[in-house]
């Protein structure tokens, strides 16, 4: 039950042309266990994408605190920090994008070995055509061109180059958004073998209900910058309790014998992030939002054993335990 | 909006003090002594002393750029360290020939690089387009003083319709004019010729339903007012370069203008006039890049929206 | 069309670098041998004609000897000169574009305000000031030329360290010298091959317009600009001295001018002059 990672009061702002910064990451706060998998659910603009690329310093928040395995990630210098990055690995949405056009597969997949000048480079060849073996790259592909492959394929190369260092915990930012539905299972259950393999532990972010269940141990919901749920898997999806959630989770095509579910259809837009909503960011949208939520922000708190969310409208009427 | 021409002003002003720096520093490491210049060779060390102290060069580096700063900022531009008048004087006078040869080089550009960009549009991929582009091509090729001498070559000394060099009637301005105006136009004619496509290309798709030859006219002189709006902040930049290489036209033409006036200057090491005429240039230089960037947003709305 | 004439253009440009090259092979004569039949009893030029395929000068020098060696001038001035402004500006403008923020912001301020000088102004002045030689010349010359390079690599720099993969390869932990040289680099050497042949061609003229001046290369080294330099006097009753060396400049500028284009044009569709 330890925590690898955890993140304190994660505030990220830009400043963008216009004098108003761009919110997009409120506050947040999570921990990760080790040997577990967390996912993060959003729609666009929630800044699911920015949290992936912050727990791994790929961007720095504005304000807020990164633990990693205890240590104080912010406070490291530059080489420490490289020295880290061997330990908590990216996976990205577009593998086309992510994978240098001019570099073959062996030398992706090799690099990280390369960076870190681990072993010999007869060694890390090996490593390599071991790698591949396992995430399901044929061995004549490796002195290929990404382009000469299709996405899932791609996908499978970032996957190899980014468990060949053994890390302990892998953020994957849309892995499968981008692939076809048939090769989506086929990534999702190569990533959960490699899970069990080599004990990782994963942060799964994503817009894709659906597939967060099929991977997840716990959810967190994202909305504009914020956390507004957050519970194991099946507890969030049997009995969801923030009107957000609920909306995201009615809207999931669902074949059920069970209760009759209606689809929660959210009014509006999702507002602007410069210009962030009084009071709760939801209300605009919220179907059963009353004048409180317009002028008081909810705290993320307990709604229900091991179940936090941030409602006002629970916290006055929800079981505290 | 104002705000963005306040930047660029503010920017302009600290490039030309810039400038004005450089230019101070590169020929104070100079290894030619002025002093020994104007005393000339028979003098004592005394005079070279004596006459050192008089222009100041026996102060430290940062004390004679300060007072040069100081007395431009007045206007002054110092005095020839070979002839006894003040520089700017000397440029004010030269600066006539010169401006209004670059009124009618640019006039020429333009006659000749519109008309070849338009005609390479409309008969886009035959041969006539081919050879007006390759011709451009060339244009960009050739050293401004190989074409003067053709120029001069042909039309002065084998034809012999026009007086080989000199000033002072309209006749000379013709072939000077004419040789900026060959060697720039290929510059315009490409433009011209690539936004007449762009816009030949919509208000084809729009009168597409046009029926007839006379139509195409209409087009035509339609498009040729769009298409040129990116021009006019070329000839901003225009303006820059052509100040940046008068030095050869000026000579082989013999025309009495600041190039002229700092070629000889350069031969005789004069560096006030050197530092002078390269100041003056860089103002035109810097005057025109501004009115090229302040002109854009106005003739593209989409440069505008973006501020 | 465009490959007709890139094609006949890498053919010429290869023809002036092997003449360069085997110069004292393929010269009829030594460049600085001056004739006694090379002039007329006037003591003046002769014009192409049998024992000199070109004429001789108003030394009574070969002129197609003296071409052949000023292939040499010009291409190594050029060469030289062009590559050093590519390498500066390239560093230059990569660093500036790799490290952004202050520093990179005040590179390129400084790039704007080399671009407000006359540059022609300043290499002759510089090159007339300076003991002649071919090097001094060539650095003058790069002095003024690196500028255009900085910028446009500059903002390709910018472009491409923004890509996806190079936040990729930082992530697996990469130093910055690592990043820079093997996923920045690769990307940025077909713009830096296109701008180095391109810039041949200015370096080419520049020489030239600087020899012609008389303060470029001087005599009796010959090259093709300070050959018309000398000649000039006899340009009215010699202009083949002109002409000849002049059609050569202007050849060789073009050529690279129509490589760097088709190059352009091969390498990056985006960025096209002509289409």
């Amino acid at each position: 039950m330890t925590s690898i990672l955890k993140l304190s009061n994660i505030r990220k702002e830009f400043t963008g042309t216009s004098k108003k910064p761009i919110i997009a990451i409120d506050h947040v706060s999570l921990s990760v266990e080790r040997g577990k998998t967390l996912g993060i659910v959003g729609e666009s603009g929630s800044g699911k994408s920015t949290l992936g690329r912050i727990m791994l310093r790929l961007a720095e928040p504005t304000s807020g605190t990164i633990e990693f395995n205890g240590e104080d990630l912010l406070a490291r210098n530059p080489r420490e920090m490289r020295a880290i990055r061997s330990k908590i690995q990216m996976i990205f949405q577009d593998p086309m994008a992510s994978l240098d056009p001019r570099m073959t597969v062996r030398e992706l997949v090799r690099e990280p070995l390369d960076i870190h000048k681990i072993g010999t480079v007869e060694e890390r060849n090996r490593a390599v055509e071991e790698i591949a073996k396992s995430v399901g790259i044929a061995q004549d592909a490796l002195e290929k061109y990404p382009h000469e492959f299709s996405g899932g394929q791609r996908q499978r190369i970032s996957i190899a180059r980014a468990v060949i260092n053994r890390p302990e915990l892998i953020v994957a930012d849309e892995p499968v958004s981008a692939l076809d539905v048939s090769i989506q299972a086929q990534i999702l259950n190569l990533l959960r073998s490699l899970k069990e393999e080599l004990n990782l532990t994963f942060v799964f972010i994503s817009h894709d209900l659906s597939v967060v269940r099929y991977f997840a141990d716990e959810v967190a919901v994202m909305y504009l910058g914020n956390i507004v749920e957050y519970a194991p898997t099946e507890e969030i999806f049997s009995n969801p309790k923030h009107p957000y959630t609920q909306a995201l989770i009615s809207a999931v095509p669902h074949i059920s014998t069970d209760a009759k579910r209606e689809r929660i259809i959210l009014t509006g837009d999702i507002p602007s992030p410069t210009d962030l909503p009084s009071g709760c960011h939801f209300h605009t949208r919220c179907p059963i939002a009353k004048d409180i939520c317009s002028t008081e922000t909810p705290k993320f708190e307990q709604v229900a054993p091991s179940h936090l969310a941030s409602c006002l409208l629970l916290a006055s009427k929800g079981t505290k335990a | 909006m104002a705000r963005y021409i306040l930047n660029r002003l503010t920017q302009t002003f600290f490039i030309l003090i810039g400038v004005s720096f450089i230019t101070f520093m590169l020929l104070y490491i100079l290894p030619a002594d002025p002093a020994v210049q104007i005393a000339g060779r028979s003098a004592t060390p005394d005079t070279v002393e004596s006459i050192r102290r008089e222009l100041g060069l026996d102060k430290p580096l940062f004390v004679q750029y300060f007072n040069y700063m100081i007395n431009l900022l007045q206007g002054d531009l110092g005095r020839s360290y070979l002839q006894k008048s003040e520089v700017g004087t000397l440029i004010l006078s030269r600066l006539g020939p010169t401006i209004s040869l670059m009124f009618f080089a640019i006039l020429a550009e333009l006659i000749l690089g519109l008309f070849a960009g338009v005609v390479a549009a409309i008969y886009r991929g035959k041969k006539l387009d081919k050879g007006l582009m390759i011709g451009s091509f060339v244009t960009v090729s050739a050293p401004q003083f190989i074409v003067s001498i053709l120029v001069l070559y042909v039309f002065a000394v084998k034809l012999g319709w026009f007086p080989i060099g000199g000033y002072g009637k309209p006749i000379h301005y013709v072939l000077p004019a004419l040789t900026l105006g060959i060697l720039g136009s290929g510059w315009y004619s490409r433009v011209m010729r690539s936004s007449m496509l762009d816009v030949l290309r919509q208000d084809y798709i729009r009168t597409a339903r046009a029926k007839g030859a006379s139509q195409k006219r209409v087009i035509i002189r339609h498009a040729l007012k769009n298409a040129i709006l990116p021009i006019v902040a070329m000839i901003g930049l225009d303006i820059g370069i052509f100040m940046g290489g008068i030095v050869v036209v000026e000579s082989v033409f013999g025309w009495p203008g600041i190039g002229q006036l700092a070629w000889q200057a350069i031969q005789r090491v004069d560096i006030p006039i050197i530092m002078g005429v390269t100041l003056v240039s860089a103002v035109f230089i810097v005057l025109g890049n501004l009115f090229a960037d302040l002109v854009s947003p106005f003739i593209d709305p989409r440069i505008r929206l973006k501020k | 069309m465009k490959r007709k004439s890139a094609l006949l253009s890498l053919l010429f440009i290869a023809l002036i670098i092997l003449s360069a090259i085997f110069a004292p092979l393929i010269s009829p004569f030594n460049p600085s041998e001056q004739f006694k039949d090379g002039l007329t009893l006037q003591g003046a030029p002769i014009a192409p004609s049998g024992k000199y395929l070109l004429g001789t000068d108003l030394l009574g020098r070969d002129l197609l000897s003296r071409l052949i060696y000023g292939a040499r001038t010009s291409l190594i001035v050029g060469i030289i000169a062009n590559g050093v402004a590519v390498i500066v500006g390239t560093t230059i403008g990569l660093l500036a574009g790799f490290l952004r923020g202050r520093l990179g912001n005040l590179i390129m301020r400084f790039t704007d305000l080399m671009m407000a000088f006359p540059a022609l102004l300043l290499a002759i002045t510089l090159s007339a000031i300076f003991s002649p030689s071919l090097l001094i010349v060539a650095l003058v010359i790069s002095m003024v030329n690196w500028v255009q390079i900085a910028r446009v690599i500059y903002t390709q720099t910018i472009s491409i360290a923004e890509r996806e993969y190079v936040l990729a390869t930082k992530g697996l932990g990469a130093t910055n010298n690592r990043v820079i040289t093997r996923h920045i680099l690769p990307h940025l050497l077909p713009t830096v091959l296109v701008y180095t042949t391109l810039g041949i061609a200015t370096t080419v003229l520049l020489e030239a317009t600087l020899s012609f001046l008389g303060v470029g290369v001087r005599p009796p080294t010959p090259s093709w600009g300070n050959i018309i330099f000398e000649n000039q006097t006899y340009f009215i009753t010699a202009p083949w001295l002109v002409f000849i060396p002049g059609l050569a400049i202007v050849l060789l500028a073009l050529s690279f001018n129509l490589l760097g284009d088709a190059l352009r044009d091969e390498l990056d569709p985006t960025q096209r002059g002509l289409s």
